[in-house]
């Protein structure tokens, strides 16, 4: 489509849960979602919790199995490979957590934490490993003296910073970013915020960057892509889906800031998808009967 | 302050205990099985604590059935562990129909009481110490894989462990270098009280008279002393030091446990898994 390379396109993307053994209830947690990131852009996801948006996340990098759908990323369809390939495949994408403290082996040392993804492929000698820690380390704003600490002797944005350095040790072509500074205070937000879009220009990473805070998602977004119960209700250039909310649903978060509040379990009705409708170049919408 | 004593108690009488079953050929007067002199002798600077029925000397006795007692434990302990914690990781981690399956097994195998089981095994095959000893780890590990396995599911969803997936890890390598050392603790405060609960269990076998009658150990010493009316004839020291001598180290691995229970409890919630 209009000559683009697409660095991620993901089709039709299906993730339900299914839980009890006599009585098996199912829950679709992403119900059929399709976009595209292109090079070095960063999409961002917007919805309440427990709209989907942390299995759609895992599901894009098969954390979670979809049950059906397509993912190709830059060109290799990641969904078809088998898991032995797929491992070899994971370096180029990679994913942060909200919490980070929880994200590092507590037993492990910030050397350990960092050189880890190295070692497991084999990326150079120990002396290469050794130095590339260090250069990590350094690039994501920490210094030597953290090198031999452990997760609970780091603060949060400290902690941030090494799952960074961790992760861009594999110099990923895609990241997902699950809220990785909703946890954190607001100074420390936005340090952790630059750093991320900082480094994402430098490694030239496309990302996902998914959040509920929309002042982060305004600065960080190049597009941005709202999600409910499972579906993309509205997709397209940040300001023009913010500033200009077409579906209702948007135009409520948009309003007011979006309540933490949980999705009940329901029983399970799928209704067919309404379409997507053009509204402006780039903006999608789906169809409301309202 | 207290607790940091109790912990050193214990420890030094548990490292005692192992000191006195490497050196029982040094530190015995007396051949345990060796007739020393007039049976039934009253302690005297000879016998520190007097012969039996047979004429043994029952201070050398005491010494040697050290060894046993703390083999059966040990034993018995690290089969637990070893078993409880492969099992507990491969279950926990791959969950599914596998955990299921383990599950649902032992669920079965839980409702075995383990002594009555080892009095009808040991009475019928007669095993020596060490048959007997992974006997009873193997009947103990089940408990030890429920153990482990619950900590493991926790931490089979921890964000670590999916990180590390995501850098493209296999599963083996995050059971050996995540799951596993984050679990230690556990196993081994699981050590320990196994180590406690099977030296009981060796006791109570020996007691019974079905324990390996060419081991000399504390059971059947206590057995002996009270068939031979030790208790009527007032024959404390034939009696008691078998008896104190269990209830010693039982108290202390018990105190152990514990005090390690206490120490990775908050460390576990800090670790929020």
């Amino acid at each position: 489509m209009h000559g683009v390379c697409f660095m991620i396109e993901v089709n039709n993307i299906r993730t339900s849960f299914s839980t009890g053994f006599i009585r098996r209830r199912v829950v679709r947690a992403v119900d059929g979602v399709s976009f595209q990131v292109e090079e070095d852009e960063t999409l961002g996801l917007v919805g309440e919790s427990g709209c989907g948006k942390t299995t759609l996340g895992r599901s894009i990098l098969r954390l979670i199995e979809p049950d059906e759908g397509r993912v190709v990323v830059n060109g290799t369809d990641i969904t078809a490979l088998s898991r032995s390939d797929l491992r070899r495949f994971r370096p180029r994408m990679q994913m942060i957590f909200q919490d980070a403290y929880a994200s590092l082996n507590p037993r492990m040392r910030v050397r350990e934490s960092v050189a880890e993804p190295l070692k497991i492929h084999r990326m150079g000698d120990r002396a290469a490993i050794d130095r590339r820690v260090r250069e990590l380390v350094e690039e994501v704003g920490l210094n030597e003296e953290h090198l031999n600490r452990r997760p609970y002797e780091l603060s949060g944005g400290q902690n941030q910073r090494v799952v960074l350095a961790r992760v861009l040790a594999l110099r990923p072509e895609f990241i997902v970013a699950d809220e990785p500074t909703s946890a954190l205070d607001v100074s420390v937000q936005a340090q952790i915020l630059n750093l991320i879009r900082d480094l994402g220009q430098e490694y030239h990473m496309s990302c996902l960057y998914i959040s509920h805070d929309l002042g982060v998602i305004r600065a960080i977004s190049n597009r941005v892509a709202v999600m409910l119960e499972g579906r993309i209700v509205e997709i397209g250039k940040t300001a023009d889906v913010l500033d200009r909310p077409s579906h209702p649903y948007t135009r409520r978060l948009v309003a007011v800031p979006v309540r933490e509040t949980p999705e009940p379990l329901e029983s399970p009705v799928f209704p067919a998808a309404p379409a997507m409708v053009e509204e402006r170049p780039g903006h999608w919408v789906e169809e409301t009967t309202a | 302050m207290a607790k940091r004593t109790v912990l050193a108690a214990s420890i030094g009488i548990i490292l005692a205990y192992c000191a006195v079953a490497l050196l029982a050929p040094v530190i015995a007067p007396y051949d345990p099985h060796a007739i020393t002199g007039a049976p039934l002798c009253p302690p005297d600077p000879e016998h520190l604590l007097g012969t039996n029925d047979l004429a043994q000397d029952i201070f050398s006795r005491l010494i040697w059935g050290t060894r046993a007692t703390l083999l059966l434990g040990f034993i018995g302990a690290a089969v637990t562990v070893v078993i409880g914690t492969a099992v507990g990781i491969v279950s926990g981690y791959y969950g599914g129909m596998v955990d299921e399956a383990v599950m649902r097994l032992i669920d079965v195998a839980m409702t075995i009481p383990i002594f009555p089981l080892l009095l009808i095994l040991t009475t019928f095959f007669r095993p020596g110490i060490y048959i007997t000893a992974v006997l009873m780890g193997l009947l103990g590990s089940f408990q030890g894989v429920r153990v482990i396995r619950s900590q493991v599911l926790s931490l089979a969803v921890a964000d670590f462990v999916t990180g590390t997936k995501a850098l493209g890890a296999g599963d083996g390598y995050i059971m050996a270098r995540h799951i596993l050392p984050n679990v230690l603790p556990l196993a081994g405060v699981k050590f320990v009280i196994s180590a406690q609960h099977f030296m009981l269990i060796g006791i109570g076998l020996g007691f019974l008279g079905i324990g390996d009658p060419s081991v000399v150990d504390w059971g059947q010493m206590i057995n002996r002393a009270s068939q031979n009316g030790a208790m009527i004839l007032g024959l404390w020291w034939w009696l008691i030091p078998p008896g104190l001598a269990v209830t010693l180290i039982s108290l202390a691995l018990a105190w152990l446990g514990y005090a390690c229970e206490d120490e990775i409890n908050p460390r576990l919630r800090l670790m929020r898994v």
